[in-house]
Formats: C-alpha cells, sequence, structure tokens
C-alpha cells in the first residue's frame, strides 16, 4: 500500500464532494417529486439526460450558454408538467406498484427516444465555469466542482425558502400531507402535483447540465448516477431535501475513500460496499438521516 | 373466475404444454423452454409482490445467484480449474448431474433470500425497493470480483446440455420437459401455498399489515418466509436458465433483468399464478419479435426498440393495470354473469383472491 | 371493455401466430446447404444495437450497406451479389448480453437458417456462442473482438476465427514503444477492469520486457464508476511522466482525459487504445481539455482513417463515402470509424464467399478461411489478410499513430503483431 498523503487524502475528499453534488443535484429532483406527489420517479435521471440533450441541441443551433439553460429550464418545466397531467394523473389512485411500472416504462421510453433522437457519441457540453484548475496546497480542486458544489447549494436553499416562505410552497407542501383537506381549503391539488413535478423536472435539467461537462454526455450518462442518487435520497431521507443533499456529498466522498483506502474492497466492490453501507444505516434508522418518523395509527 | 372455468383453462394449457414438442421446431421448443423458466422466476415474483406486498427490484440477481450456484455444483473445482479459475479448496471436488444440481442452487438462493429478508424487515417501500435494487446492482460486480469461484468478467462456459441417464429422447426435448415439469412441481407448491394458511397471512400482511399483526399474525415470519421462498422460485429458474444457455458471466444478470421481471409480473397480472405464464410469454416472445416481425417485414423496431416497448408498457398501464390476467378476468366476468342469469342459479360472484 | 377484449385478442393472436409460425417453418424443404439458395446467401450475427454500448451499432450498419452495395452492383463476374447470389444480412441486438447473444445465436442458426454467424460482437458474447456454433459446425468468422484465443484455440473451436489484430499485440506494440524511445520513464497503466482491458496490460508488460519495473501505477476503473478522480488522483500522486490508457470508445476517454487535465496532471507522454482514437472520440477530447493536452498522443491503426486528410482522395475512401450515403442509414457519418470498420470487414467476408467455389458450403468456406492471402483496400497500405491452416489471425500487422488535432498521422514502419 503506497505511503498515507495528507494531500492525497484531501484529494480524495473534494473530488468525493464533486462527484457528490452531482448526486445530490438529481436526489433533490427526486426528493421533490416524492414529497409532493409520493411517486418514486424512476425516469428522473433519462428526464434530466433528455433535457441536457435538448440544452446541447440549442447550443449547437447557435444559441449561446445562458440563453439555452433557460430556454432548457422552461421547457424541462413544461414537460415535467406535461408527463404528470397525462402519464401520472391516470394511475394516481391505483396501487404504488402499477406506479412504479408507469415510471419504468417513461425511463425506458425516454432512454430509447434520447438514443434514437441523438445517437450514441458523446457529446461535449461547455461548462458556464471557467475550465480552470486551482491548486490548494497540492489539492487540485477545479472551478467547475466548486461551481456544481455552489448551484447544489443554492438550490437546496432556494427550494427550501420556496417551501418556507412562499404561500405556493405552502400550498404543495399541504397537498402532500393532506390533499383532501387542501382542497377543502381551495387549493388546487391537480395544479400543485404538475407543479412538483414541472419543478423537479427543472432540477434534474439542472443537474445534467452540470453533469455533462465531466460525465460527458451521452444517453446512458444518468444510469449509473440515479443509482448513487437514489441511494442518496433514502440515505438522507426520502422526503428531506436537507437529507438528500447530505446524502449526496456522503456517498461521494465514501465512495471514493473506500475504494482508496480499504483495499479489501477493490475496484469492483466500491459501490455494493457503499450500498451495504448505506442499508446498513437504513436498517438502524429506516427512516434516513433526516426523515421523518411516519407514526402508523390504527 | 369459478373453479370450473379454471379446470378447463388448466387442462387446455396442460394439454398445450404436451403438444408443443410434437409440433414446433427445435428453435421454438427452446423458446417454450426458456418461457417456463421465467414462469418459474415469476411465480416467485408474484409471490413476493402480488400476494405479500412487497417489492423487489432485484428478483433478477437471486436468479443469478441461482445460476451461478447451479454452474459451482455442475463444474465443481475440477471443471472450475479447467476453465482457468482459481478455486478453493473447500469446494467440492466433482461436480453434480445438472439435475440435482437445480434443487440444491434453488435451496441456497432460497436460504440466501431469507437471510436477506431478515434486515429487510425493517424497510418498507421505498427503502427496500432501493434495497433490492442495490442487490440487482451489486450482484455482477461481486460476481465480478469473487472470481476464483465465479470465473469472474471473463465468464464460465458449462459443458453443453445432455439428456442425463442416457435417456432415450433429443436434448432440445429433455431441456424442454425438465423445465415444464420443474414449473408444475413448483406452481403445485404456490398453489397450494397461496390458498392455504401461509397465503391468507401473506395477503392479509398485504392488505393491512397492522391489522394482520392485531390479528395475530406473525407479520415478521411471513414476510420473510415470502422472500425466501419467492428466492427459490428464483434460484430454481435461474439453475434451469444457465443450464439451457449453457454460459455464464456478470453481464447476463444484469438490473435489466430484474426490471424486466418486475414488469412482466405486472403486465402478466400480479395476485394471478397464472399471470406468469402470460409475463414469461411476453419476456420471451416481445424482445425478438420485435426486431423480427413474423408478418409485419419491415421492422420499425430496429430503429428504436425500447421506444416501442416502453410506450406498449405505458399502454398496457393505462389501459389494463391488472395485467393480461385482470384483462382475462374483466372479460370472463361478464360471461359467467351472463351464464348464472340463464341458469337462474345465484351465481357465485365471490371476489376471489 | 370491449376495448379490452380486442386488446386480449390482439395478444392472444400474436402469440398463437407466433407459435403456428413454427409450423409452416417445418414444411419448407431444407436446402442441401443451410442458408445457401440458388439466389440468395444468408449471413447473420449480434450486436449491441441499444443499451450502454450501443456506439458499436454502425458496425453492423456499415456491413449492411456494404452487403447492400454488394447486392446491386455487377461484379466481374458480370453477376449481382456473390456469384449471383444475394447477400441477406440477417443481425440482432443483443444488448451486449451473453445469455441473449446465445438465444439469438439458436435462431439465426435454428429458425434464420443462417449459413454463416459473421462478426458478432463482444468477447463474452463470441465465448458464449462458440460451443453451440462449434457443435453445429457453422462457421462462427470474423469475430468483432480483438481477444487472441479465437486465433490461439482454433484446433478446439475449428469453426471460429478472428479478424483484427489482437489486443495484447497492440499492448505489446505499446510496450516496444516506450522501451525503445523513453526507456527511463515512469508508466502508469489505467485500464478497463475486464478481459479487454487485462489483455492490453498484459501485453505491454511483454512489449516492455525487461523494463517492465517502469511501471509505477496500474490502476483500473469499472464501467460503473461515475468519476475517475480518485484512481487518477493517486495516478498524479505515483509521479509517473506516461500515461497509457486504455479506456474504451466513447464517454470513459473522454471522461478520463478531463480528469487528469483537472487534477492538472499532464503527463509528457500519452498512449490511448485503438478503439478510442477516432475521430469522434478525440474531437469532444479536444473540445474538453484542449489541443495541447493531447497532441502527441500514441495509439496504433489497421484501417485507413476515413477522416484523416493523407487519405482524402484515396480511391476506397471516397468510395466508401458514397455507398455509405447511398446505402447507409440517413445521416450516417462518414467519419464514424465503426461505418468503416463494418466496410473494411464485409470486404473481406464477400471475398471469403467468393474463394468457397461456385456452389458454397460450410466446409468450402472454412476451407477458404484457411487461404486467405490478399490486400484489403481498406486497410493500410501494406497490410495483408493472410491466413494459414496454422495462423488464424487474419489481419495481425499494425502501425503506430499520432495525434496532431484535428487528425491522426502514422508514423514508423509495419509492425508485425504475432
Amino acid at each position: 500500500m503506497t505511503a498515507f498523503l495528507w494531500s492525497e487524502f484531501f484529494q480524495q475528499i473534494t473530488s468525493g464532494l464533486a462527484i457528490g453534488s452531482i448526486f445530490a443535484s438529481l436526489a433533490l429532483a427526486l426528493v421533490l417529486i416524492y414529497r409532493t406527489t409520493d411517486v418514486i420517479n424512476f425516469a428522473q435521471g433519462e428526464m434530466a439526460t433528455f433535457t441536457t440533450y435538448i440544452a446541447w441541441s440549442l447550443m449547437n443551433h447557435g444559441l449561446s450558454y445562458w440563453p439555452a439553460f433557460v430556454l432548457t429550464l422552461l421547457i424541462a418545466f413544461g414537460g415535467g408538467v406535461g408527463i404528470e397531467r397525462v402519464l401520472i394523473r391516470p394511475v394516481e389512485h391505483r396501487p404504488e406498484i402499477v406506479m412504479i411500472i408507469m415510471t419504468i416504462g417513461l425511463f425506458i421510453v425516454i432512454n430509447g427516444l434520447t438514443g434514437w433522437l441523438w445517437g450514441a457519441d458523446p457529446k461535449a457540453v461547455d461548462s458556464p465555469f471557467p475550465n480552470k484548475t486551482i491548486d490548494v496546497a497540492g489539492v487540485a480542486i477545479s472551478t467547475q466542482d466548486i461551481g456544481t458544489f455552489c448551484v447544489c447549494i443554492a438550490s437546496v436553499i432556494v427550494l427550501w425558502a420556496f417551501f418556507r416562505f412562499t404561500s405556493l410552497g405552502l400550498a404543495m407542501r399541504s397537498v402532500a400531507v393532506n390533499s383532501a383537506a387542501s382542497r377543502l381549503m381551495g387549493v388546487r391539488v391537480g395544479w400543485m402535483l404538475a407543479l412538483g413535478w414541472g419543478l423537479a423536472a427543472v432540477l434534474g435539467a439542472i443537474a445534467g447540465l452540470m453533469a455533462a461537462p465531466t460525465a460527458f454526455l451521452d444517453p446512458n450518462m444518468m444510469l449509473v448516477i440515479i443509482v448513487y442518487a437514489f441511494a442518496a435520497a433514502v440515505l438522507g431521507g426520502i422526503d428531506s431535501p436537507i437529507g438528500a443533499v447530505v446524502g449526496g456529498l456522503t456517498l461521494g466522498v465514501t465512495v471514493n475513500l473506500l475504494g482508496r483506502y480499504v483495499d479489501l474492497v477493490g475496484e469492483e466492490l466500491k459501490l455494493p460496499t457503499a450500498l451495504a453501507v448505506l442499508l446498513l444505516v437504513l436498517v438502524i434508522r429506516p427512516q434516513g438521516l433526516f426523515g421523518r418518523v411516519i407514526v402508523r395509527r390504527v | 373466475m369459478t373453479a370450473a372455468v379454471k379446470g378447463v383453462l388448466l387442462a387446455a394449457a396442460v394439454a398445450l404444454i404436451i403438444l408443443i414438442p410434437q409440433r414446433a421446431g427445435e428453435f421454438r421448443l427452446s423458446q417454450f423452454t426458456y418461457v417456463a423458466i421465467y414462469f418459474i422466476a415469476l411465480l416467485g415474483l408474484n409471490i413476493l409482490v402480488g400476494y405479500n406486498g412487497q417489492i423487489s427490484l432485484g428478483h433478477g440477481a437471486f436468479m443469478g445467484i441461482g445460476a451461478y450456484a447451479a454452474m459451482i455444483f455442475i463444474l465443481g473445482r475440477e471443471g472450475l480449474t479447467a476453465t482457468g479459475a482459481n478455486p478453493p479448496g473447500w469446494l467440492l471436488e466433482h461436480g453434480m448431474r445438472p439435475i440435482f444440481a437445480i434443487p440444491l442452487a434453488g435451496l441456497v438462493t432460497g436460504v440466501i433470500g431469507y437471510l436477506f429478508g431478515l434486515p429487510a424487515l425493517r424497510l418498507a417501500g421505498v427503502s427496500l425497493a432501493l434495497a433490492t435494487f442495490a442487490v440487482a446492482v451489486s450482484l455482477p460486480l461481486i460476481a465480478k470480483h469473487y472470481d476464483s469461484v465465479t470465473g469472474g468478467g471473463g465468464g464460465v462456459s458449462l459443458p453443453l446440455p445432455t439428456t442425463p441417464f442416457g435417456w432415450d429422447i433429443s436434448t432440445p426435448h429433455w431441456l424442454y420437459y425438465e423445465a415444464w415439469a420443474t414449473a408444475g412441481i413448483l406452481f403445485l407448491v404456490a398453489w397450494l401455498l397461496v390458498r392455504g394458511r401461509v397465503g391468507r397471512a401473506w395477503r392479509s400482511i398485504r392488505d393491512g399489515e397492522v391489522a394482520a399483526v392485531s390479528s395475530g399474525v406473525s407479520s415478521a415470519a411471513y414476510k420473510t418466509l415470502a422472500f425466501g421462498v419467492s428466492s427459490a422460485f428464483a434460484g430454481v429458474a435461474g439453475a434451469l436458465f444457465v443450464i439451457q444457455v449453457s454460459y455464464i458471466n456478470p453481464d447476463t444478470f444484469p438490473l435489466t433483468l430484474s426490471i424486466l421481471l418486475l414488469v412482466s409480473a405486472v403486465l402478466g397480472g400480479l395476485g394471478s399464478l397464472l399471470g406468469g405464464i402470460f409475463g414469461a410469454l411476453l419476456l420471451v416472445f416481445l424482445p425478438i419479435y420485435s426486431q423480427d416481425p413474423p408478418v409485419l417485414h419491415f421492422s420499425f423496431s430496429k430503429q428504436a426498440p425500447s421506444v416501442v416497448f416502453g410506450v406498449f408498457l405505458i399502454l398496457m398501464v393505462l389501459v389494463a393495470p391488472g395485467g393480461v390476467a385482470g384483462l382475462l378476468r374483466q372479460v370472463v366476468q361478464p360471461i359467467k354473469i351472463g351464464l348464472a342469469r340463464r341458469g337462474s342459479r345465484p351465481s357465485r360472484l365471490a371476489k376471489e383472491e | 371493455m370491449r376495448r379490452k377484449f380486442w386488446l386480449l385478442a390482439a395478444v392472444a393472436s400474436f402469440v398463437a401466430v407466433v407459435s403456428l409460425q413454427s409450423a409452416s417453418a417445418m414444411t419448407r424443404l431444407e436446402a442441401a446447404t443451410p442458408g445457401v439458395t440458388k439466389g440468395e446467401i444468408v449471413l447473420g450475427g449480434t450486436f449491441p444495437l441499444s443499451g450502454p454500448v450501443a456506439g458499436y451499432a454502425p458496425i453492423a450498419r456499415g456491413m449492411e450497406a456494404y452487403f447492400k452495395y454488394i447486392n446491386a452492383r455487377k461484379g466481374k463476374d458480370g453477376k449481382r451479389g456473390v456469384g449471383g447470389r444475394s447477400i441477406v444480412w440477417k443481425y440482432y441486438d443483443d444488448v451486449y448480453n451473453p445469455a441473449n447473444a446465445v438465444q439469438l445465436a439458436n435462431k439465426l442458426v435454428l429458425e434464420d437458417k443462417v449459413f454463416a454467424v459473421v462478426g458478432t460482437l463482444g468477447t463474452e458474447n463470441n465465448q458464449a456462442i462458440r460451443p453451440f456454433l462449434n457443435q453445429r459446425k457453422v462457421p462462427q468468422l470474423l469475430v468483432s473482438t480483438g481477444a487472441s484465443f479465437w486465433g490461439l484455440q482454433y484446433k478446439q473451436f475449428p469453426w471460429t476465427m478472428g479478424w483484427q489484430p489482437d489486443y495484447i499485440s497492440e499492448g505489446r506494440a505499446y510496450g516496444l514503444w516506450i522501451a525503445k524511445n523513453h526507456p527511463n520513464a515512469k508508466i502508469a497503466v489505467f485500464f478497463q477492469n475486464d478481459d479487454y482491458g487485462k489483455d492490453y496490460v498484459r501485453g505491454l508488460k511483454i512489449g516492455l520486457g525487461a523494463k517492465r519495473s517502469l511501471i509505477v501505477s496500474e490502476l483500473s476503473y469499472e464501467v460503473t464508476d461515475t468519476s475517475y478522480a480518485s484512481q487518477l488522483a493517486r495516478q498524479k500522486a505515483s509521479g509517473a511522466d506516461t500515461w497509457v490508457a486504455i479506456t474504451t470508445a466513447g464517454t470513459p476517454t473522454v471522461r478520463a482525459f478531463a480528469t487528469a487535465k483537472a487534477l492538472n496532471w499532464k503527463p509528457d507522454t500519452i498512449v490511448l487504445n485503438s478503439v478510442a482514437a477516432t475521430e469522434a472520440v478525440m474531437s469532444a477530447v479536444v473540445r474538453s481539455v484542449g489541443a495541447d493536452f493531447v497532441n502527441g498522443t500514441i495509439s496504433t491503426a489497421y484501417l485507413k482513417n476515413p477522416s484523416s486528410p493523407k487519405y482524402a482522395n484515396d480511391a476506397t475512401v471516397k468510395r466508401y463515402k458514397t455507398l455509405l450515403a447511398q446505402y447507409g442509414p440517413d445521416g450516417a457519418d462518414p467519419n464514424n470509424a465503426f461505418f468503416y470498420y463494418g466496410f473494411a470487414k464485409a470486404y473481406d467476408m464477400i471475398k471469403l464467399l467468393q474463394a468457397s467455389g461456385k456452389n458454397p458450403t460450410r466446409a468450402s468456406l472454412m476451407a477458404a478461411t484457411t487461404r486467405m492471402n490478399w490486400v484489403n483496400p481498406y486497410a493500410i497500405p501494406g497490410v495483408k489478410v493472410k491466413t494459414s491452416r496454422s495462423d488464424r489471425f487474419p489481419i495481425s500487422q499494425i502501425k503506430l499513430i499520432r495525434f496532431t488535432s484535428p487528425s491522426w498521422t502514422e508514423f514508423g514502419s509495419l509492425i508485425k503483431g504475432r
């Protein structure tokens, strides 16, 4: 085993935080949908990839980064709302398993569409952040990673503020807690659910645009990331945005450190070990790190 | 559906199963062998998800465990060494006949599934989904890592199957009958479990765990039993699968398989054991014939096969969320009512299952 | 309600049609040689047309385009196709899953009754179908993988043969080059953790010979890794100045380079495996890390590079572009090296069929594979397609190439792989 260097240790941590931010961003989208509509959207990653391709197409057709970015978010919002109203609404009251199959079907369709429309070769997507690397005491930190991290933190703060301080956020929260009572209070429940999906799609689009410069845009970009994002979301507490971020960052760092310092684990077992650790946490604390305990009353 | 209708359907199915080998070509026969294999897997999945209400996104991984176990039993230490792997000393020296490896692999997988079910008791809903998802994602990686027993990424080729004991029957026929006989036995087992006390306990847990516990049903015991039983079924299916394919490596049991099994179980119809047949038919025939449709000569699916499959899936969910079995039930019910009315006898409209 | 009845009826009839189709298949007279009739030769193969490695799909489509061209044009004997027989090319999607490959190979042989299985992609996929095909005495030719055992195990599996230079040879070429040109290098090897990557490392060490101790870091990545920062940080920390990257075409390569750059690590010498040394990948790499970072990267090639200015006026390359536009899928990008690879392979398959006699049989086809001796115009000048009874590696010569954005340039002389 090579010598333990502090600079290398911190390098592993910073890299872990960088990739963890991407997990966290996608996990946020998952949490948002779950919290507002009680659905685990397996297609979240594919929706994110699809919207990132749209951004790439726009940029390829001459739009510069920020206009393309904003337009993509708008399209993502529309797409999310549309999917909720057309596909999710009809099966809302069916057993949970049916909803799961619906989102799986969505996953398959969007993944196939992406490959069909744009092909399998990776596309380069520009980053909004300058492509520089700073050296801090032997640890190389790229501005891209700092940017991704900041965007992730900003997202969770904006989301938190939205739920806490705006009437729309309050309405969405009330629908999640008790939709019948909310309806009696005059909340347009249907539109709140659609809004949840729309916002989650926007978050997913942001996650995709953050991921594309380093993960590289190909139809399967989010395939592995969604596994980590799902794990992060559940670890943090499936209904807690803060949990999603903490979960994502923790997972990113843990996988890196496990792979580097625990020789027993080796390359192949990095992911299974991280998942096992995660499941252990869940067995001890089933609601996740920041989740609320649901008490079932008879 | 009344018992009479069910009986007729069952008899028809058995007759079909016996008749197919007379008319089918070798390839079609092998496809129906795969139908039997997936039917066994789906029986297990249906028990867990349909009758017991727990979710599993990792059923394919349990098939994989059964397949690897069967491979190790069939090859033994000497066979593994011959393929270039470096198996540990505690493995049995000699391999055994595939026919004996199958139930053994099922047993091993059942035990592993049961052990998995124990900590899984603490998880529910989303967390359980993640846990089974984690198993599905991890299996290929674990198989790759422990290459001294699994052959690693390069995989292991099994000797091509032959009819055992020198019986005078062609190998494809033997494999077909072996798979369907196993399917028949396991269907009987599942049917007995489901209609008995165990099945009632499972269903009561599914329909309301708190109420079930209040009624004295030991939720922990039955839930772990469900995991064990469903994994055992998957293990048997995996063993038959690896014998049929004669090759195994981590890529043969990817996450996609677990997803497809769950999808097929739902499409076939949860809460109905026979729904597994439809699911299995779908699993075997749809991917191949959407690429090479028998009647249409252009294959629109070449361009985007998954889009077609996904759209089909979404349509089925929207139109027939009870799956094919649910459709059947809805079609047969009015006929049954009509017949009953004609006979002017009180019809048995008791809701089954 | 009625809707559901019709849906059920549709499913039932689909099942019935499919089951009954076998009956009609049985009544058709079996041709004397499966897959060869008076007007057709049926060939088949399986490829990852969807899924994570769908990037290789253009191989099958390139082959399809070339076969279509052969069927349309009049050959030297005045007949279309091969000796008047059209090539029917049946290829299926196996999603890179060997179990699917086995089932599809069964379909190809038993239901589609192909003459030969050609070009199937993937080491494990071919491994999985090899016993069945050899048992049924079906040729398994020109497999799309550079594993060395197709050529090495021909005595055990006489019906199977590879096509391209194998990975060990390529790794060896890199080892030799480094040992000769950078005898004091500190080498870091970064490879995909499977038989593909491991073969290269094996070859590299053989080529380095005594200088094998120059390797200071040997780390791998999994296809499921989302970031290589962990491994590459270690490689940077090892002080290596030479980087051998065995990363497959597509995202892994682009990501590896981008990560190295992000870690502020610029090795003096970079070696990249040939599969990734394509236009599409390199342009994405350049876009991400800049040309300065990658200029000077070494790789190898055995086919002409259709995007290289050197071959802009080459007759074969020009014809390839025309044929691809005419017979290939809409919007096919001629710079996608996999289409070109498909053309090159299909060319050799047609030559084999032409060398199998007026009425080809599987035996005569296999006999033709023992006497291959021609020049494939798609290959780099000087490369010969040559086999014998004991040499079952059709193409084994390669040439080193160096990257100077935006294209690769050949240098040095042809290297013998085996």
